[in-house]
C-alpha cells in the first residue's frame, strides 16, 4: 500500500514555492516597468476619453454640458435608423473589396521590390509617394481622372471598346469602387513597406534550402514565405481591416458621402450626426456600434492567429 | 532542412544527375532568354505602373504652376499656358513657411523618437514577458485604435485643455506619442525573434532591459524603420490634430498654414495650395529615398537557427 | 462589481468634463479699460473683423477687441470645442443659422432682446428662439444674378431687366448659349444645394422643409436639369468630376449668367483688378422669380440669404456685458453698414446711404439695375432657425447630390428624402 500523503499537504518542497511565486512577481513588476511608460501617456490620454465617449453613448449630451441619463435609447433609435443602416452596409462592402485587394497589391509590390536590383529604390519611393501626397491634391486629382466625359480613364476605356464607361464618382453605383480604387492606390505603398520590413524576417537559410530541394518560386512562397511572414501578416490584417471599417478623410473629401448615400461610411455618418447635427450622444452610440465591429472582428482575428501559432 | 546534394532544378525537369552540381548563385549570363524577356517586362510593367502611382502628382506640381483660375477646367489640362513661378515665391516670401516647417519638423522628430523608444520598449513587455492579464490588456490597446478618433476628440480636448496643454506644441506630442500602432508592430516584430537569443542572454547574467537594448533593438532594425518613417510621415502630414489645438499661427504647422494662407471662407487658390504641398511633400522624399535600405537591410541573421 | 465601479468612474468623469465646461467667471471687474475677444475666420483676408474692431474703438475707447483666428472650413467644429473646453471667445461670431439652436439650447449665448436694431435691419429674425433674440445681425448677402454685358452683347440677346421668371432666365440661357456657338455657356449653375433649394425655399409657395414635404423642389430641379439637358450650362457631373468654381467659370467668361449671393461682388472686383479673372462688364440682376406677381422693378424680387451676426458668450464676464452689448449695437448700427460696405461686403442694413457707398467702389458696376437689385430684396432665410435644420438640410444634401447626378430620379428621390426626414427628424 502506497503511503500517501496528506490531501492537504504541498506537492512541491515547502522552500520553492515562495521562490518561485517571488519571481514570478519581479517578472510581473519588470515587465510592468517596460509597459509603463508607453501605458500611462495611453492611458490618461487615449483610454480616459475613450471611456467617456462610452458613457456618453448613453445619454443625450449636446456636448455643451447637458447630459441627461437615456440608457439604451440611442442604441434603439440606432437599429431603426435607416442611414447608420445603409453606412453600416457601405462600410462593410467598401471593406470586403478594400482590405483582400490591399494586401494583395502590396503583398506583390514587397514581393517584387525585395531585392537589389537597379532602381529598385527608385520604385519604392515612387509606391510610397501616393501615401505622403496631401489628401486634398489626391481627391482632386482622382475626381479628375474620374470624370465621366473627359477624364482620361473613360477615354481610355473607350479607346479599348466600352460604349458606355461607367460614371464612377458621379455615379451611385460605381462611387463606391472608385473609392476602393483611389484608397488602394493610396495604401499600397504604406502597407508595402509593413510586409516588406516582414519580409526580412524569412531566414535566407530556409529559401537556400528549398531551392536546392527543387522548390519553384511559387512553392517556395506558399511554403517558405508565407509561414514565417504570419505574424507580419496578421498585423497587416488587423490594422487594415480595423482602418478600412473606420475609413473617413479619404471619401469625406472626395465624395462627402455621395451621390444621396451612396458612399455614406460610419465614420461619416458619426461625424455628422456629432458635428453638424450636435448629437454627441446619438453620434457616441454610433462610435461604441463601430467599435464592436472592428473588436469583433479583431477578437475572431486574434483566435485565428492564436491557434495557427499553437 | 535536406542533407542530400540535389543539383539545382531548370524551368523544365531536373538536371540529369551525371553533370556537376552547382551550388553557387546563377550568374548573370546563365539566364535563358526567356528569363531575360520576363526581367524586361517585368522592368516594363513596374515602369508604368510607377507612372500611374506618380501622375497625380506629377500633375499637382504642374498645376502649382499655372495661375489660380486655370487649375480647374474642361476638359482637364496637364501643361500651364505660362508658367507662373511666382507662386513658389509667394509662399517663401509672403506666408510664415519657416516658421511652420519648424514647428512640423519639431513635432515630427520628437513625436517619432518618443513613439518608436516608448512603443518598443512597451512592446518587449508584451511579446517576451508573460503575466497574468497581459493578452487581455493588449487587446485593449489595440481596441482604442478601433475607435474613430472623432469621436473621442471633444472629451479628450477637454482634457488636455484643462492640463493647459492645449495651444501648445506639447498637446500634439503628447497626443501622437502614445499610440497603440508602435506598440503593436514591434511587438510583432519582436514574435519572429528566437527565444534561444534571450534565453542565452539571460544564462549569460544579462537583465531584460540589457536584453532589449543589446538584442532586440539591433534585430529589428528593419521594423524600428518603418515605424519611424511612418510615424513621421504621419505627424508630418497631420491636418486635424493641430488644427483643433494649435490656434496661435506662430504654432502652425505646415498644413494648418497653407491651408489658411490659399483660402478664405469661399475660394481656395489651388495653385498657391499646390506649390506649398509640393514643397512640403520634397523632405519627406528625401528622407525615404534615402532610409528606404532600412526596410531591407538589418544585421545578418546568420547563425540563427530555424 | 466592476460594472459599478466602472460606471462611477464613467460619471466622476462625465461629470468632471461638464464641470470644465462650465467654468467661466462671473467676477465683477471694475470699470475700466475692457478687452473683448471676438471669433473671426481667415482674418488676413477677411477685412471685416477689423474694419468692425477699429470701428468700434474709435468710438469707445476704452474697450480694445481683440481677434481670435478659427480655421473658416472647420469654424463651427473648433468653436464647439473651445465653449465646450470653456475657452471660447466672448463675442461669437455667428457664422451659420443652422448652429444657433444648438448653442441656444447648450446655454452658450446670453439673451440681447435688449439691444436696439435700427430699422429695416434684414435677418434679425433668424435669431429669435422662442421670442427672445440671441445675437445680432451685422451682415446679410443676398442671391442676386450675375451677368456678363459683353457676352451678351456679342450673343446679341437682351441684358436681364428685373422682369424674369424662371422661364425667362431658362430662354435667355439658351439664346445666349446659342449666339455664343460654343465660346461659353448661358449660364453657370454651382454644386452647392442652396442653388436650386435656396431659391424653392423662398420663392414657393408654402414652402417648409421642417414640415418634412419637399414636393416643391420638383419644379426647380425639372428646371435645372433642363437647362443642363439644354447644354445651356456644364451639367453637374462634369463640374463636380472638373471642381469647377464658379468664380473661374464666370470670371474667365466661360458663363454668362450666374446666380450666386453677394460677396461675389468684391471678389469678382479684386480679381478683375489682379488680372485673375477678365476684364468684362457685367452687372447684378435681381434672381428670377417664381412667378411674374414678384417681378419688375416695381415690385420686390423675393430671394434667400442667411445673415451673419454676433452674439455673446453666456459666460462672459458680468463687468464685459455692457461692453458687449455696445459692440453688438455698433456692429448692426449705420455707422458700421456704411464701414463695411465701403469693402465690399452686403451689411444687414441695406439703406440708400449704404447703397452709395457700396458703387462707390471702384470696379463696383454703376447701372441702376445693380443698384435696385442691392437695395430693393425680400430675402428670406436660408436656414430655418431650429434644432433640426441641420438634420432636415443633411437630408436634402443627400437627395440634392443623387437627383443633380442623376442617380436618381426627380420624384423617387424627393419621396426617399421624405421618408428618411420622418425617420430622422423630428419634424412640426
Amino acid at each position: 500500500m502506497a503511503i500517501t500523503a496528506a490531501p492537504d499537504a504541498p506537492v512541491a518542497p515547502p522552500r520553492k514555492r515562495p521562490q518561485r511565486a517571488r519571481a514570478r512577481r519581479r517578472n510581473t513588476l519588470i515587465a510592468w516597468s517596460f509597459i509603463l511608460p508607453n501605458f500611462i501617456g495611453f492611458g490618461s490620454l487615449t483610454l480616459v476619453p475613450i471611456i467617456v465617449l462610452f458613457y456618453m453613448s448613453f445619454t443625450n449630451w449636446n456636448v455643451f454640458g447637458k447630459a441627461d441619463w437615456v440608457g439604451l435609447a440611442n442604441f434603439e433609435r440606432l437599429l431603426g435608423d435607416g442611414s447608420f443602416q445603409i453606412a453600416f452596409g457601405n462600410t462593410l462592402y467598401y471593406s470586403a473589396l478594400h482590405i483582400p485587394l490591399t494586401i494583395l497589391v502590396s503583398l506583390t509590390l514587397a514581393l517584387l521590390l525585395n531585392n537589389k536590383l537597379r532602381g529598385v529604390a527608385f520604385f519604392r519611393t515612387a509606391a510610397f509617394f501616393p501615401y505622403i501626397t496631401s489628401i486634398v491634391a489626391i481627391a482632386v486629382v482622382w475626381n479628375l481622372m474620374f470624370s465621366p466625359d473627359y477624364g482620361p480613364i473613360n477615354e481610355i476605356l473607350r479607346f479599348v471598346g466600352f460604349a458606355e464607361p461607367p460614371g464612377w464618382l458621379t455615379s451611385a453605383d460605381w462611387a463606391m469602387p472608385a473609392v476602393v480604387i483611389v484608397s488602394t492606390w493610396r495604401d499600397m505603398g504604406y502597407y508595402m513597406i509593413l510586409f516588406l520590413a516582414g519580409l526580412q524576417t524569412v531566414p535566407r537559410e530556409l529559401h537556400e534550402a528549398a531551392r536546392v530541394d527543387g522548390a519553384g518560386v511559387i512553392q517556395r512562397f506558399f511554403n517558405v514565405t508565407l509561414p514565417c511572414l504570419r505574424p507580419t501578416m496578421f498585423f497587416v490584417t488587423v490594422i487594415l481591416t480595423i482602418n478600412s471599417f473606420k475609413i473617413f478623410d479619404l471619401i469625406l473629401v472626395m465624395t462627402e458621402g455621395g451621390p444621396g448615400q451612396s458612399t455614406l461610411v460610419l465614420s461619416q455618418f458619426i461625424y455628422r450626426k456629432g458635428f453638424e447635427e450636435s448629437q454627441f450622444g446619438y453620434a457616441s452610440a454610433a462610435s461604441v456600434a463601430l467599435f464592436f465591429l472592428c473588436i469583433t472582428v479583431t477578437v475572431a482575428q486574434f483566435l485565428w492567429n492564436k491557434r495557427r501559432s499553437a | 532542412m535536406t542533407e542530400v546534394m540535389v543539383p539545382p532544378a531548370k524551368k523544365r525537369g531536373l538536371r540529369p544527375l551525371t553533370e556537376p552540381a552547382q551550388d553557387a548563385p546563377r550568374r548573370r549570363d546563365e539566364r535563358t532568354p526567356g528569363e531575360k524577356a520576363a526581367r524586361v517586362l517585368g522592368y516594363t510593367l513596374l515602369m508604368l505602373f510607377a507612372i500611374g502611382l506618380l501622375a497625380p502628382f506629377a500633375w499637382m506640381v504642374l498645376s502649382s504652376l499655372k495661375s489660380a483660375n486655370e487649375v480647374f477646367s474642361v476638359p482637364v489640362t496637364w501643361l500651364p499656358e505660362v508658367f507662373i513661378w511666382s507662386n513658389y515665391v509667394e509662399i517663401w516670401s509672403e506666408s510664415n513657411m519657416l516658421v511652420w516647417i519648424r514647428n512640423t519638423l519639431f513635432l515630427a522628430v520628437v513625436v517619432t523618437f518618443l513613439q518608436v523608444l516608448t512603443g518598443s520598449f512597451a512592446a518587449y513587455g508584451f511579446s517576451k514577458m508573460k503575466f497574468r492579464g497581459r493578452d487581455m490588456l493588449f487587446l485593449l490597446y489595440v481596441g482604442t485604435i478601433a475607435v474613430p478618433w472623432q469621436s473621442y476628440m471633444i472629451p479628450q480636448f477637454i482634457l488636455l485643455s484643462n492640463l493647459k496643454v492645449s495651444n501648445t506644441l506639447w498637446a500634439i506630442v503628447f497626443l501622437q506619442t502614445f499610440s497603440a500602432f508602435g506598440v503593436f508592430l514591434m511587438k510583432q516584430f519582436y514574435e519572429t525573434i528566437p527565444e534561444d537569443l534571450s534565453e542565452a542572454a539571460r544564462l549569460d547574467g544579462l537583465s531584460e532591459y540589457a536584453i532589449w537594448r543589446r538584442i532586440m533593438l539591433p534585430l529589428s532594425v528593419p521594423a524600428l524603420a518603418s515605424l519611424t518613417l511612418l510615424t513621421f510621415v504621419n505627424t508630418w502630414n497631420d491636418y486635424l490634430g493641430p488644427l483643433i489645438y494649435l490656434r496661435d499661427p506662430d504654432l502652425w504647422t505646415i498644413q494648418l498654414g497653407l491651408k489658411s494662407f490659399v483660402s478664405n471662407l469661399y475660394d481656395t487658390d489651388y495653385a498657391l495650395l499646390f506649390a506649398g504641398l509640393t514643397i512640403s511633400v520634397i523632405p519627406i522624399a528625401i528622407i525615404f529615398m534615402l532610409g528606404q535600405r532600412f526596410f531591407v537591410e538589418g544585421i545578418a541573421t546568420s547563425g540563427l537557427k530555424g | 462589481m466592476k460594472r459599478n465601479i466602472a460606471a462611477a468612474v464613467g460619471l466622476a468623469l462625465a461629470a468632471s468634463l461638464t464641470l470644465a465646461s462650465c467654468s467661466g467667471g462671473t467676477t465683477e471687474t471694475p470699470d475700466g479699460p475692457v478687452t473683448l475677444s471676438l471669433s473671426g475666420w481667415s482674418i488676413d483676408t477677411t477685412p471685416e473683423f477689423q474694419v468692425l474692431a477699429d470701428g468700434f474703438e474709435a468710438k469707445y475707447p476704452d474697450v480694445t477687441v481683440e481677434l481670435k483666428e478659427y480655421d473658416a472650413g472647420e469654424y463651427n467644429t473648433l468653436l464647439t470645442a473651445d465653449l465646450a473646453a470653456g475657452s471660447g471667445p466672448d463675442i461669437i461670431t455667428q457664422k451659420e443659422v443652422k448652429y444657433v439652436p444648438t448653442l441656444q439650447e447648450g446655454g452658450q449665448l446670453l439673451d440681447v432682446s435688449d439691444v436696439e436694431l435700427p430699422d429695416g435691419i434684414g435677418g434679425a429674425s433668424s435669431y429669435i428662439v422662442d421670442g427672445v433674440s440671441y445675437a445680432v445681425p451685422y451682415r446679410q448677402d443676398s442671391w442676386v444674378l450675375y451677368y456678363n454685358m459683353d457676352l451678351f452683347d456679342q450673343a446679341g440677346v437682351d441684358y436681364p431687366d428685373g422682369s424674369w421668371t424662371w422661364d425667362d432666365y431658362a430662354d435667355a440661357a439658351a439664346e445666349v448659349t446659342d449666339g455664343l456657338a460654343g465660346a461659353a455657356k448661358g449660364a453657370y449653375l454651382h454644386r452647392w444645394q442652396s442653388t436650386t433649394q435656396g431659391f424653392a425655399n423662398a420663392q414657393a409657395p408654402n414652402a417648409d422643409i421642417l414640415s418634412g414635404d419637399f414636393g416643391h423642389f420638383a419644379g426647380y430641379y425639372e428646371n435645372v436639369l433642363a437647362l443642363q439637358d439644354a447644354g445651356s450650362q456644364v451639367d453637374f457631373n462634369t463640374s463636380s468630376a472638373n471642381q469647377l468654381s464658379y468664380q473661374g467659370e464666370f470670371g474667365t467668361q466661360k458663363a454668362a449668367m450666374l446666380p450666386m449671393g453677394t460677396w461675389y461682388v468684391a471678389t469678382l472686383i479684386a480679381q478683375q483688378e489682379s488680372g485673375d479673372a477678365d476684364d468684362f462688364a457685367w452687372g447684378i440682376a435681381p434672381a428670377p422669380q417664381f412667378s411674374s406677381s414678384t417681378t419688375g422693378t416695381d415690385k420686390t424680387p423675393v430671394t434667400f440669404g442667411d445673415p451673419t451676426g454676433f452674439g455673446i458668450n453666456a459666460n462672459i464676464d458680468e463687468g464685459k456685458i455692457q461692453a458687449a452689448k455696445d459692440f453688438l449695437a455698433y456692429a448692426a448700427s449705420e455707422e458700421a453698414a456704411q464701414a463695411l460696405a465701403a469693402i465690399g461686403i452686403t451689411p444687414a442694413l441695406t439703406n440708400d446711404a449704404v447703397v452709395e457707398t457700396y458703387f462707390a467702389v471702384a470696379g463696383a458696376p454703376t447701372d441702376e439695375l445693380s443698384k435696385f437689385t442691392y437695395a430693393e430684396h425680400d430675402t428670406k432665410p436660408e436656414n430655418p432657425t431650429s434644432n433640426q435644420a441641420a438634420i432636415v438640410q443633411g437630408i436634402l444634401g443627400d437627395m440634392h447630390s443623387a437627383i443633380m447626378s442623376e442617380s436618381e430620379a426627380i420624384d423617387s428621390a424627393i419621396e426617399n428624402a421624405e421618408k428618411r426626414a420622418e425617420n430622422e427628424a423630428d419634424l412640426n
